[in-house]
């Protein structure tokens, strides 16, 4: 996805720093493990936030010391594969797959040439993750066409556009073992995938309107040059404070475990730090945190 | 129920001050406010009553089971979703809506012609219960534009507008932005106009 849920790193403790770095190393790992080499560019702290989302109750995990191309002499310890992680690989898959028929469609010659060539290494491995997870592929394959149908209208809502995207991060908490941590979960997924399709609208706006692409935060607020106005921010600010309230009480109903202080910081530091960044136009996407 | 000590994370060995403390915190994570129109917000419920059970078990442990009460503040009955009354078909929306009932609630709104100031801040409510904050706040908005004396729209922008900042955070999770002094002054005139309301006043020049 995008690398917007992450921790704020000067505020994590260094047991808690080391711990976050097992996690990456093991969802990385699991992607390795599970879909081949290429697999582990897909990645990012979104899908890691997720996989401690998900084992969020539990007290412990099992971890393992291996070297990996990113670190070939020290050995690294890393959370072993579990089926947390294993549900978090498949979806980076498929949501990536249907990103990339996307760019196919509405994108120019050289995406589409790249989007091609990534479709032709990582196509046995989409296929897997396709048939590991048929029920999530059905669920990303209609609600980004949903996506699209709305993009393709111009609609000038952002809650409309943001609640297709959110539903399919939502869609993940039907993986939960009781009704009641289904409902939690649905709440924080559904308002942190809000933040992020909003933020990413407003990240891409100067990008979109170059290109004449659609953008939902610019036709909500009607912008022309790309440049959002204060009080456009204030209103952006408002409804985004909101859903990080919903998911933070949300959170707050899930039962504790080994993950909950780092989940914590990035609920209540992470993204409402990087919300204002993005809102500041002072967020580079690219930069390490 | 679960060990009670467990319930409020402290060691059984822990003083009545530390419990006091446990319990202090955790009511005020899980208190009705910070779940005032969430869908979870009878699992909050839920939690609240685990919590005061706990307390209250402990508590009469200490004192030799003499069955003393709680010094923690309770939290009188909460029912989420639209309050106050309405008519005909509005009463059916706020029913609905209360009820998380929303596809209902929206069928019913969808097919009343007359789109009046209530209907605004009933669709207002819905949206918000949906977690479309952008429209819901517009809607409370056009609501008070078309009725600007009505108290409860007012009241519904005024949370809006306050974009969430009053929720519960945890020790050590600060606040990164908070309170600016004119969302101060709006909670005053806001507390003003309640207290003109009921025939009082907080500020006389206002």
């Amino acid at each position: 996805m995008f690398g917007y849920v992450r921790p704020l790193k000067c505020e994590l403790k260094v047991r808690e720093y080391e711990q976050f770095k097992t996690a990456y190393c093991g969802l990385c790992n699991t992607l390795r493990k599970r879909y081949g080499f290429f697999s582990r560019f897909l990645l990012n702290y979104d899908f890691t936030f997720l996989a401690m989302l998900l084992s969020s109750g539990e007290a412990s995990c099992e971890f393992e010391h291996r070297r990996c191309i990113a670190s070939p002499f020290r050995k690294k310890c890393l959370c072993r594969p579990n089926p947390s992680f294993e549900l978090c690989a498949d979806l980076s898959l498929i949501l990536f797959y249907w990103k990339l028929r996307d760019t196919l469609k509405d994108e120019g010659f050289w995406e589409r040439l790249k989007a091609r060539a990534v479709l032709l290494i990582l196509g046995p491995s989409f296929k897997k993750a396709r048939r590991n997870a048929p029920d999530f592929d059905e669920r990303v394959c209609r609600n980004l066409g949903e996506l699209q149908a709305l993009e393709e209208n111009g609609s000038p809502s952002i809650d409309e556009t943001s609640d297709k995207f959110a539903l399919i991060l939502a869609a993940v908490s039907e993986k939960a073992e009781s009704e009641a941590k289904k409902r939690v979960l649905y709440q924080i997924l559904y308002h942190i995938g809000r933040q992020v399709y909003i933020l990413d609208a407003v990240d891409d706006l100067e990008r979109d309107m170059k290109k004449g692409s659609y953008n939902a935060v610019a036709r909500r607020f009607d912008i022309k040059d790309g440049k959002l106005s204060e009080e456009d921010k204030k209103e952006l600010k408002i409804t985004l404070s909101h859903s990080a309230g919903m998911a933070a009480s949300a959170f707050e109903l899930l039962e504790q475990g080994m993950w909950t202080s780092i989940l914590a910081n990035i609920i209540y530091l992470g993204i409402p730090r990087i919300t204002s960044e993005v809102l500041a136009g002072t967020w580079n996407k690219k930069q390490k945190y | 129920m679960n060990d009670p000590y467990s319930v409020l994370g402290v060691s059984p060995d822990a003083s009545d001050e530390d419990i006091k403390k446990a319990y202090r915190e955790l009511a005020r994570k899980y208190h009705p406010d910070n779940y005032h129109d969430n869908p979870l917000a009878d699992l909050a419920q839920e939690k609240m009553k685990e919590i005061n059970e706990a307390y209250d078990l402990i508590m009469r442990m200490r004192s030799g089971g003499s069955g003393a009460g709680s010094g923690g503040a309770r939290s009188g009955s909460y029912g989420p979703g639209a309050g106050g009354g309405g008519t005909g078909s509005f009463a059916e929306v706020r029913a609905a809506i209360s009820m998380g009932d929303l596809n209902r609630a929206e069928a019913i709104l969808r097919s009343i012609t007359n789109r009046n100031a209530e209907w605004h801040f009933l669709m207002g409510s819905l949206c918000y219960r949906k977690g479309w904050f952008d429209e819901a706040r517009r809607y409370y908005q056009t609501a008070v534009n078309m009725d600007p004396n009505n108290l409860e729209y007012r009241q519904a922008l005024n949370y809006m507008n306050m974009g969430g900042y009053n929720a519960y955070r945890p020790a050590g999770y600060g606040t990164h932005g908070g309170l600016t002094s004119c969302d101060i002054c709006s909670s005053l005139l806001c507390a003003d106009c309640c207290c003109e309301c009921m025939g009082g006043d907080l500020i006389p020049c206002c």
